[in-house]
């Protein structure tokens, strides 16, 4: 009767309650946050596509029909549609990578970076099909050869110079994500080609309104187009200067201290002001710019290790290049410039009451947080190579005995007995008996996480239940 | 990966799709035979223009001999009011901005006869950027000037206009030295150039 009671009125089952159920008593209950749903996701998803349709729409509304009759303007229309698209995807590209908070936090950080992966290739597509389509279509119209057209455009459109630019460095921007190009690319050269897109969102943007048919006349659509360009650039300016800097005028991060982990992993503790203000979930990360001298050009996600406490932040990071290295030797008191909170790997995303956290080596920094917001009964599979790879046991320990969540350490390399039957469909389900009824957490390196992904999927896990934090690209 | 190549394979279809929709016959809209029965049939010698959008040909003729150019003959010689017909036909302005070519054709025979100048209006030709309409001044049957009567307006469309223009218009333009359509497009206004094209080949058609 009483759970029944509680149900109506929207507390969920199992959750630890002054009224009753289990008695957590020292952890702050994590029924004060409230979940965060994929309401915001679906939001931005549907203004996606209602973007793209009202970017296409003046074609169509434009165009009478019938009068399409030739192959010239077959091609030029599509050309044109191509090139309506273009401009938007570039438009929602550039406002993708603008760090604003709704889309750190509604999209997360990773889902982010995954559709821009693919929106990019689809707008080099769009790219190049609009330049061959209208090439090849004014070619037959002006009788031209197709390079004698494509000079006809350069001197005689305005500015097409400027657009052939643009469409150049978006084909080397493409290029060089390719995954097989990008892997041979020094980082570097890759990032500054990458940057050269606000270059390309310029450079094109003079010839969609001198030459392009819908946006040439003015009226509303060419109004609507320029407020986009406008809205983005301030998307941009907000999401990456503002944002940022108000944030560390007012919490002024510095280190407090750096602690060694393990002989390869150190904990650096931060403090700042008014750091109970920060709307901070377990399992999120900043973008960290740690300002001394060898550091303070390279920015680096990481992920907090303890939820937010009001007091101290603390991030847990393996050593393994030599920024990492470098980050051993921070002086407390240093700097920090911060960005963030991002990303949705948080027990606010969760679609079920309980959850299944799986960590690989120092991947148990966000899972650590996460444990800390998530109602009594979770369970953790840690997998590390040797007991001494296992992090923050001491910890994960306390809270595994606070809140009623079992913890299995699975120990040895991949092919060891112990871990290959425990990664198996059925190994799963013998530790924890209602996976499908739960979310699985993952963080690890990339092996273990795939690996486990297809063992879950086999097992019978919905997609929607299993969440994934790799910072790869 | 597998949702870049959905993506790309979605644009390709719909772009297709749309390009489909739009050229379709049949797909409903005004033309011709939306129009007022008396107007539309009587167009005789009217090319069908390969590039023409919603509005057809319909050249109108004005016979020169009369002493106002601004007056149309009509299929009808009697009844019609000289104050109708007039204001809609305007020389004088190179740039009218002529909702549709209202006026109705004359039979061209009857004033050929006379040796004198006459002139022929061609029909307006609508493109994305705007209207295009051409009239040329015959004597015999040999072109001696050509004027636009109305070109797009506005903008980046002022400066192809007047490129259009220049090479095209007046008593030594490229209409006058060639005595056909047949014309250079002008670089930088393809558009404009084919629109001006068609209304010029529909007013010699017209004048033959």
């Amino acid at each position: 009767m009483t759970s029944q009671h509680t149900d109506a009125a929207g507390r969920r089952t199992g959750t630890p309650s002054p009224y009753g159920g289990r008695s957590a008593a020292s952890v702050p209950s994590p029924l004060a946050l409230p979940r965060r749903g994929p309401g915001a996701r679906r939001a931005l998803a549907v203004a996606f596509w209602l973007g793209l349709v009202a970017a296409v729409l003046p074609w169509w509304v434009q165009t009478p029909a019938d009068s399409l009759a030739g192959t010239a303007d077959v091609l030029t229309a599509a050309g044109r549609i191509t090139g309506l698209v273009a401009g938007y995807l570039l438009l929602v590209q550039v406002l993708m990578m603008s760090r604003l908070g709704v889309l750190e936090r509604g999209l997360g950080g990773e889902r982010v970076s995954r559709l821009h992966r693919d929106l990019g290739a689809t707008l080099f597509v769009a790219v190049l099909a609009h330049l061959s389509l209208l090439v090849v279509a004014y070619a037959e119209i002006e009788g031209n050869s197709l390079f004698g057209e494509v000079g006809a455009l350069l001197t005689g459109y305005e500015d097409m110079v400027s657009a052939f630019v643009a469409a150049g460095l978006l084909v080397a921007v493409g290029v060089s994500s390719v995954r097989a190009v990008r892997r041979v690319l020094p980082y570097e050269l890759w990032y500054h080609l990458h940057l050269a897109s606000y270059a390309v969102l310029l450079l094109g943007f003079g010839h969609q309104f001198s030459n392009g048919a819908q946006l040439f006349p003015a009226g509303p659509v060419r109004t609507g187009w320029i407020v986009a360009y406008l809205l983005v650039g301030a998307g941009v300016v907000w999401g990456r200067l503002v944002a940022p800097l108000r944030f560390n005028l007012r919490h002024r991060i510095q280190v407090a201290d750096v602690v060694a982990e393990s002989p390869d992993t150190i904990s650096i503790y931060l403090t700042g002001r008014r750091l109970n203000q920060i709307d901070l979930l377990g399992g999120q990360y900043f973008r960290w710019r740690f300002l001394n001298p060898g550091c303070w050009w390279q920015s680096h996600p990481f992920s907090l290790s303890a939820a937010g406490n009001g007091r101290w932040l603390r991030l847990t990071v393996k050593v393994v290049g030599t920024h990492t290295a470098d980050l051993r030797d921070l002086e407390p008191g240093t700097r920090v410039w911060a960005e963030g909170p991002s990303g949705t790997f948080t027990a606010a995303h969760r679609t079920r009451e309980r959850a299944l956290l799986i960590a690989g080596g120092s991947g148990i920094a966000p899972l650590r947080a996460i444990l800390e917001e998530l109602p009594a009964g979770a369970a953790l599979i840690y997998r590390a190579r040797t007991p001494a790879d296992v992090l923050l046991h001491r910890e994960l320990d306390w809270i595994a005995q606070a809140r009623q969540t079992s913890v299995w350490y699975v120990i040895g390399s991949r092919d060891d007995t112990g871990p290959r039957q425990v990664m198996t469909p059925a190994g799963l389900l013998r530790l924890v008996p209602d996976l499908l009824r739960r979310d699985v957490y993952l963080c690890g390196p990339p092996g273990l996480v795939d690996q486990s992904v297809r063992v879950l999927r086999e097992a019978g896990v919905p997609r929607r239940q299993i969440h994934l934090a790799t910072f790869e690209l | 990966m597998r949702r870049a190549l959905l993506a790309i394979t979605g644009l390709a279809a719909s772009t297709t799709a749309l390009v489909a929709l739009k050229g379709s016959p049949g797909a409903g809209q005004p033309t011709a035979q939306d129009l007022p029965a008396d107007q539309a049939p009587a167009v005789p010698g009217a090319t069908t223009a390969p590039r023409a959008s919603a509005t057809p040909p319909r050249p109108k003729v004005t016979p020169s001999p009369s002493p106002r150019p601004s007056r149309s003959a009509t299929a009808r010689p009697s009844r019609t009011p000289d104050g109708a017909t007039s204001t809609r036909t305007r020389t004088s302005a190179p740039r009218t901005t002529t909702a549709a070519p209202r006026t109705t054709t004359a039979a061209p025979r009857t004033t050929t006869a006379a040796p004198t100048n006459r002139k022929v209006t061609g029909p307006v030709i609508s493109n994305e950027y705007g209207n295009v309409q051409v009239q040329i001044t015959l004597s015999g049957s040999r072109i001696t000037d050509c004027v636009a009567l109305e070109l797009p307006q506005g903008g980046q469309s002022d400066l192809r206009s007047d490129k259009v223009d220049a090479a095209y218009s007046g008593t030594s333009g490229q209409v006058v030295q060639r005595q056909s359509a047949s014309l250079d497009t002008v670089s930088g206004a393809t558009y404009t150039s084919n629109s001006y094209k068609q209304s010029l080949q529909a007013a010699i058609d017209q004048a033959r």
